[in-house]
């Protein structure tokens, strides 16, 4: 390392004392050694980084004596999740969701969570019975699941759907049975499999706290708490979701049942889409300002069997009626996707879809608020590829 | 000719909590009331002098039968004699009562003692050579048709056909008939307590994972999409790509 120069001590040292005006010796260069080495702050930067992940840590006061300890980095491998092991429950809870359209909802969801809250208490074990195998049960929070199989339950089964419960019931002896009080068939479910057993339902469970669990009765004026019953069924929006550590999801095997059927026959009935209120679609095809071919709009919804929707400028001009508008004035909707047509993307609209699950926009303008919320965005003009996805729609549905 | 029954309960108002027709249970007497060529027989378990009985009455009624029964007693001891006397084809009832217990137990329980079938959430039904087909109300407005042999138990879903007027004429004529019933006191709910209804506060969804910086990012930042985007894509592209993305996510299916 080349010694740093000290311009004041090279100066100081020229300097000739005793005369009237300060002179210096001009000559020669008098050799003054340096007390300081020359910085370098390459290097210091370089002993002071500390690489942790994608960007580098930097620690100036690394090494010296008053800094505060420098943290041990231990660079931590990536690996799979942590999992969770109940192998030896001292009781199991059972737990018997909807899953409507062969995947777990929010409520079931919240079923396993509560489910969850009851068997960590003692060591217990989660079992969930399913018709039909069903994915992600791990990472919800399921010790052992059990799957009747998908040929012995129809489509809309009740009555085999409980008798295959309480041969599950009389395999497992369960602590507690937990259903979804939900109108996807959880409520009928629950009261089925009571009234065979006989035992009591305690419904539409709104906490369990102490060994005690509490439900609104009589309207809704007042709550009832009573001891933990062995049969229950939980309320939506009730309890939180299992989170973090997955869960086993072993597979046991599904008991035999046979179940005596009183209902016949059962088949889902055509709904028209254009029909339904806003708040119960599905499917919302939707129209803004960008759009002025109505005509070929309603077409559409139609192609796709979708239900129509507006902004309020649209809602404003009188294209749609009122009860078609969607947002903070109009509908809050719960659709599963909503497929925007030149709408930019208003505060109070956006407020309206928050709920949305799958959201497609078409728009000319790549900063709109609505092409940012999109799960699909293509930017483009709406006007142009309405009548592209009719001709698409049209082909294929047939073809 | 179609025998049918209908269970009738006492509803409480939500604001007033002064009793009424339950909203649910004169949907159902509605149904029974526009079946055509029905036989029908309305029963009551409870008060035989509460008036809001006659806001039954007053839709066409003639005659109500009522079990008297004391209040916070069981009354499907005595509704399941009742009915296994009369033996229905069809027994219409409200899905849940609102001023009791409200479990919705009492058509599940009533089907089990008659050996009938139960069918919830109906709101549309027609009877023909002893069977009857329903139209269920499903969540998102959807439909189901079902088939079932009767005799049978009917929950009546709020989306079924709203109640007709009650008429005042018609409520002072209608007979209340009143029957001595059996009632054995209800042992599970002399256990619970009971206290007013507190609102609880509205639960978050949080996330538990991740650092401080992302929880409050999962907190306050609106929900942004997948972010798939095409810029100025030609339209068949772009109708190429919504009417796959459509697919993929299974909410349009291909007609083969």
């Amino acid at each position: 390392m080349r010694p740093r120069r000290d311009p004041r001590a090279e100066r100081q040292a020229r300097f000739i004392p005793g005369t009237e005006r300060p002179r210096f010796v001009l000559a020669s260069a008098p050799e003054v050694p340096s007390a300081r080495p020359r910085r370098d702050p390459r290097a210091l930067r370089r002993a002071a980084t500390i690489r942790t992940g994608v960007r580098p840590r930097i620690d100036w006061h690394a090494g010296q004596p008053g800094a505060v300890g420098r943290a041990e980095v231990v660079a931590r491998p990536i690996s799979a999740p942590e999992i969770r092991i109940v192998a030896d429950p001292a009781f199991l809870v059972l737990a018997v969701p909807d899953h409507p359209g062969g995947a777990l909802s929010d409520h079931d969801r919240e079923l396993i969570g509560a489910a969850r809250q009851l068997a960590d208490v003692g060591g217990g074990a989660v079992v969930m019975l399913t018709a039909g195998d069903i994915a992600g049960l791990a990472e919800a929070g399921v010790d052992r699941a059990m799957a009747i199989p998908a040929a012995q339950i129809d489509n809309y089964d009740p009555e085999g759907r409980a008798a295959a419960v309480l041969a599950a019931i009389s395999l497992l002896k369960p602590r507690h049975v937990l259903f979804p009080e939900s109108g996807e068939g959880g409520a009928d479910l629950a009261r089925r499999v009571a009234a065979l057993s006989g035992e009591r339902l305690f419904s539409g469970v709104e906490a369990l706290s102490g060994g005690r669990a509490s439900r609104r009765t009589q309207g809704g004026a007042m709550e009832m708490a009573g001891a933990l019953p062995c049969l229950l069924s939980i309320a939506e929006n009730a309890f939180g979701v299992h989170e973090g550590v997955r869960h086993e999801a072993r597979k046991l095997d599904a008991p035999e049942f046979s179940a005596m059927r009183r209902i016949e026959n059962a088949a889902p009935v055509p709904v028209k889409a254009d029909l339904l209120p806003l708040a119960d679609a599905d499917f919302i095809l939707s129209g803004g300002n960008g759009v002025t071919d109505w005509k070929r709009f309603v077409e559409l919804g139609q192609a796709l069997g979708a239900t129509l929707g507006g902004s309020r400028v649209v809602c404003d001009e009188g294209h749609l009626p009122r009860d078609r508008q969607v947002g903070a004035s109009g509908s809050v909707v719960t659709a599963r996707c909503y497929l925007a047509f030149g709408i930019a993307g208003a505060p109070q609209h956006l407020q309206g879809i928050t709920e949305v699950r799958h959201v497609v926009a078409v728009n000319t303008d790549l900063h709109a608020e609505m092409i940012k919320r999109a799960d699909l965005a293509i930017v483009a003009d709406a006007q142009a590829v309405m009548p592209a996805l009719l001709q698409h729609a049209r082909e294929r549905h047939h073809g | 000719m179609v025998k049918v029954a209908v269970l009738l309960s006492v509803g409480r108002h939500p604001a007033s909590e002064r009793s009424r027709r339950a909203p649910l249970d004169a949907r159902a007497l509605e149904m029974a009331l526009s079946l055509p060529d029905a036989d029908i027989h309305a029963a009551h378990a409870g008060d035989p002098a509460e008036p809001a009985l006659r806001d039954y009455l007053g839709m066409g009624l003639a005659r109500l039968t009522v079990l008297s029964i004391a209040s916070g007693r069981d009354p499907i001891p005595a509704l399941s004699t009742y009915l296994a006397q009369l033996a229905p084809d069809v027994v219409f009832c409200g899905s849940r009562a609102e001023g009791g217990e409200d479990s919705g137990m009492v058509p599940y329980l009533v089907a089990q003692t008659l050996s009938a079938a139960i069918v919830p959430d109906v709101a549309a039904l027609s009877v023909k050579d002893h069977k009857a087909t329903l139209t269920q109300a499903l969540s998102r407005g959807r439909r189901r048709h079902v088939e079932i042999r009767l005799p049978a138990v009917v929950t009546v879903s709020a989306a079924a056909p709203s109640p007709r007027q009650t008429a005042f004429a018609r409520a002072r004529r209608g007979v209340i008939e009143a029957l001595p019933a059996e009632a054995p006191a209800d042992a599970f709910l002399k256990e619970c307590e009971f206290r007013p209804w507190r609102p609880r506060p509205k639960r978050m969804r949080l996330t538990a994972a991740g650092s401080a910086a992302d929880r409050l990012k999962a907190m306050t930042e609106t929900k942004s999409g997948e972010g798939t985007l095409m810029i100025q894509p030609t339209a068949e592209e772009a109708a190429r790509a919504i009417y796959d993305y459509l697919l993929e996510k299974r909410i349009i299916e291909e007609r083969s």
